[in-house]
């Protein structure tokens, strides 16, 4: 019993901690005190082509749950499309304050995939994230960054039989290998950089004045 | 004892649970699938539709983005009129959006006037 309440107050203490302490300067997000957020398309360093796609579709929520407007996300990539803008890579590079006039935007949140892999290492395969996060004001100074990495280990079962579990973890990470689940651990990186970190982005308008109804 | 344990569980729940701002629907999921699969863009496109008409009745805000995003699938269609539409709800809905909005919809109009003349 009592390990079992040690347990819920760890929960108590690490699940809703009561605004932590912030670990990072915060006087230039202060100071630009962003109120709408442009994500533009993330720079991609891993192999995986459909990767910046997939994060980007995770990160509106995770966003707009936190108080900011956050622009279209699918609307923002038709209009830089039309300004003949496709890649990350290409968009990273544009003057910031450019991009914020052309959308009327406070901030932008400019996001480069580290990782985005699953390897296969004895036995079990390590399927693993890591991005950079970086919000920069519409006047071209950066107010806000992160790193963030997640992995994943499929957990083998362990029956008893040597022979039997070994096959059994073979099998788990072939299965992980040829279909890696990339998305949960991509919300999880999403929520401890963005939302719960000890350098989390702070609240936003929404958030802080409660005005969403 | 177990009083005491079940006041820390309520507390865990309610007290401190993360309350959202906003109902998202299947937003993301969708999202997701359609640029898995871009076959499934007229699937968002019902489940944005979807989502808006149930929070109209609900008077429940939608969230940012919602309104343009079902917007832009409109004008891919080639339906600038309801475009132009979901453009505006944007726009009233968001004040931070009205920069764009407002860039967009001129356009729009402006080309319509431009179709029309000729």
């Amino acid at each position: 019993m009592k390990k079992y309440l040690t347990l819920l107050a760890l929960v108590l203490l690490s699940g809703c901690a009561v605004t932590p302490t912030e670990s990072w300067d915060r006087s230039a997000f202060d100071a630009a005190a962003p109120r709408s957020i442009l994500v533009v398309p993330s720079v991609n360093r891993s192999l995986d082509v459909d990767a910046p796609n997939y994060l980007l579709s995770t990160l509106p929520v995770p966003l707009a749950e936190k108080g900011y407007y956050v622009f279209p996300i699918n609307t923002t990539k038709v209009v830089l499309e039309q300004e003949g803008f496709y890649e990350g890579e290409q968009i990273h590079q544009q003057p910031p304050e450019d991009l914020a006039k052309l959308f009327d935007a406070d901030a932008i949140l400019y996001v480069t995939i580290n990782r985005w892999d699953a390897r296969y290492i004895l036995l079990s395969t390590t399927v693993t994230v890591n991005f950079d996060y970086k919000l920069v004001s519409k006047d071209g100074v950066e107010i806000w960054k992160a790193n963030q990495q997640m992995q994943y280990q499929p957990r083998n079962s362990n029956t008893g039989n040597p022979l039997a579990d070994l096959v059994a973890a073979a099998v788990n990470a072939a299965i992980t290998r040829a279909s890696p689940n990339y998305l949960p651990l991509t919300r999880q990186a999403n929520q401890r950089a963005l939302v719960l970190g000890r350098s989390a982005l702070p609240d936003g308008p929404y958030k802080l004045d409660g005005a969403a109804r | 004892m177990r009083a005491f344990a079940v006041f820390l569980i309520a507390l865990a729940m309610g007290g401190c649970a993360n309350q959202s701002l906003y109902s998202w629907g299947n937003y993301e999921q969708m999202l997701y699938q359609s640029y898995k699969d871009p076959t499934k863009t007229q699937e968002l496109k019902a489940t944005l539709e979807a989502h808006i008409a149930s929070a109209d009745q609900s008077s429940q805000r939608v969230p940012p983005g919602i309104y343009a995003e079902l917007g832009t699938l409109y004008l891919q269609d080639g339906a600038t009129d309801k475009a132009v539409v979901m453009y505006k709800r944007e726009r009233d809905a968001w004040p931070e959006s009205k920069g764009l909005m407002d860039a967009m919809i001129s356009n729009l109009e402006r080309v319509q006037k431009a179709g029309g003349a000729r």
